[in-house]
């Protein structure tokens, strides 16, 4: 049996209004060609979660895809703030049709890795002294209780009742329907390797039901056994394996190519409006049709300026600052 | 500069604020476990690393474990960040094992905002349900500044930078907030170690007095021509400024590695350039 497939088949097990969360670090190793094609078939009021939101969730935001947003950070660092997402909190709710809600990267992690264990919360001692903990701050406050995919409270605060008592912070599971990380390579049986730092995507892919793997390059069963330690997943956890070479563009794909200074910067300016930033999804996302129309766009000049040194795993000669 | 001996200070007139802020910072810093972010913190934990502190291991908390970048990196996660380093954890355990279990010694936070206290902000400008300007967010900011042993803060000064009340408290100083009360509370009594050691600004050095555990200034960049008055009318609360002295300037030494091996580029620390200065 096969878990290959094309990636209009993987993104439609995605519906309108799941839950979903994304792997990489923002602006490292980002499902991007998986986003771009979760505008292209125009998902709508999603509920993304996550710690390290960048690049991806940024779009999805300007895209008008995202109804909820529970995370820790949103920003493209060194290439500039995310511009959709401040605009969409800026605006409210009732215009821009975002909810956020901020959470501490410890919170958010603890929160992915209790719905890989199945238990409904992990206990922390971080957090305390934070607004992160005020009430009046809760901006999800009012749909919890009706909203199934939201916990009933945002954190509840116990005493340890098995040693000193320290007072400890309980945090929800999440309740993903669909997570989406990018690899180097997967093998038809659903293995999957990361090279270079995983971050916590071997958690991300094991706290969802359903996950659907972009990989730059499918290789064999048996060439996936050549490197064990560095296979993140086993095929039990992924639904899906999608070939998508430059599929983390324009973010970082260590090993096969850097970040695209150049787009970012294109991207950067026209994200700082609405009205731009709807003219760039079209242009850039919707008239491209696929991903090869995307690459074919991006031009071979670009896709060889970005590439990677193998053994670095990035360019180190490529011009930074355009 | 060539010309002079590596160890001699540098003179007025010869480098920048935000050099002599990496400088303030590294030489706080000792062999010993340092979470760094990006930007200034990265900066400040290589020129340790090459100065005062060969053995401090530089983490990250996309989980890379002693770094030693060869490339300026461009956000925490960047491999030029992981390359030739032993080992690599995941958030998980950077930020649920590491730093709860008191291995991390370090961190060092930005902000947008900071307090008397040492309470930082860098999630809104305004108020949180309807702000002015939206941040990036914690990240691991929160975690760090609650769980690390100790904390530098790295800030620009001004008046709105230091400010009487944070906008939003993202990471707890000594005196933080308890809910559901939502009142100021010292963080030993929520039965939180650590707290922040000191502020570097682009006015001076800020520490925090042992009883009341409010900042006041320890030393001033002279050389830049900031005077401690000047940081008083800079500072958006009452600071005290008595004790007060001259910063000791950068080394030769140190620039060098700013200029020419640690930031080459000027992503982060601006290119020097002798006609921009004021003397």
């Amino acid at each position: 049996m096969t878990k290959i497939k094309t990636i209009q088949e993987a993104v439609k097990l995605i519906k309108d209004g799941d839950q979903i969360l994304t792997g990489g670090w923002t602006v490292i190793r980002r499902p991007m060609a998986a986003s771009h094609e979760i505008i292209r078939q125009g998902k709508k009021n999603l509920h993304i979660v996550c710690g390290t939101a960048g690049t991806d969730t940024d779009l999805l935001v300007g895209a008008g895809c995202l109804a909820i947003g529970e995370q820790a950070y949103v920003g493209s660092e060194k290439f500039g703030p995310a511009y959709n997402f401040q605009r969409a909190v800026a605006e409210g709710p009732e215009v821009s049709g975002f909810t956020y809600d901020d959470n501490s990267l410890l919170f958010a992690w603890l929160r992915i890795q209790a719905a890989a264990m199945g238990v409904p919360f992990l206990p922390t001692t971080s957090l305390l002294g934070s607004d992160i903990l005020n009430p009046e701050y809760d901006t999800l406050k009012d749909m919890r209780g009706k909203n199934p995919k939201l916990a009933k409270k945002k954190y509840v605060t116990m005493k340890d009742p098995f040693f000193e008592g320290r007072e400890v912070i309980l945090v929800p599971a999440i309740k993903p329907d669909v997570a989406i990380i990018h690899a180097q390579e997967g093998s038809k049986d659903g293995t999957i390797c990361i090279k270079n730092c995983p971050f916590g995507d071997r958690i991300v892919a094991m706290s969802a039901p359903v996950t659907i793997v972009t990989v730059e390059k499918i290789v064999s069963n048996e060439e996936m056994t050549k490197h064990t330690a560095e296979n993140i997943l086993p095929g039990m956890y992924v639904t899906a394996v999608v070939e998508m070479p430059y599929g983390a563009h324009p973010t970082q794909m260590p090993h096969y190519y850097d970040n695209d200074p150049w787009f970012y910067k294109e991207y950067q300016a026209n994200a700082k409006s609405k009205d731009t930033f709807t003219k760039f999804v079209k242009e850039w996302i919707l008239d491209t049709k696929d991903h090869q129309g995307y690459l074919a766009k991006l031009g071979e000049g670009r896709l060889q300026a970005i590439k990677a040194d193998p053994v670095c795993g990035y360019n180190p000669t490529m011009e930074r600052k355009v | 500069m060539d010309n002079n001996n590596k160890k001699d200070y540098a003179k007025q007139g010869e480098y920048l604020r935000q050099e002599m802020m990496a400088v303030s910072a590294a030489r706080l810093l000792r062999n010993e476990m340092v979470l760094v972010g990006f930007g200034l913190p990265m900066i400040v934990a290589i020129l340790a690393k090459y100065t005062n502190a060969p053995e401090l291991i530089m983490m990250t908390e996309a989980g890379v474990y002693n770094a030693k970048p060869e490339h300026t990196p461009l956000c925490v996660a960047d491999c030029r960040f992981s390359y030739k380093t032993s080992w690599y954890g995941t958030p998980v355990e950077l930020l649920g094992a590491v730093l709860p279990t008191r291995r991390a010694d370090l961190a060092m936070l930005g902000g947008a905002q900071v307090d008397k206290y040492g309470n930082l902000n860098s999630t809104c400008i305004g108020n949180y349900l309807k702000p002015k300007k939206r941040l990036p967010g914690s990240g691991g900011a929160c975690d760090f500044a609650a769980l690390a042993n100790r904390f530098l803060i790295i800030i620009e000064h001004d008046k709105r930078h230091f400010v009487d009340t944070v906008d939003y408290l993202t990471s707890p100083g000594w005196v933080c907030k308890k809910f559901p009360e939502n009142k100021m509370v010292r963080r030993e009594s929520l039965g939180m170690w650590g707290g922040p050691e000191a502020a570097i600004s682009t006015m001076g050095v800020m520490k925090f007095h042992p009883e009341t555990k409010e900042m006041y200034v320890e030393s001033y960049y002279a050389d830049l021509g900031v005077h401690a008055e000047e940081i008083k009318n800079n500072t958006g609360f009452d600071i005290d400024v008595s004790r007060a002295k001259p910063a000791i300037p950068p080394t030769y030494e140190e620039l060098d590695l700013i200029r020419n091996k640690i930031d080459p580029e000027h992503f982060i620390v601006p290119k020097f350039d002798a006609s921009k200065v004021a003397r």
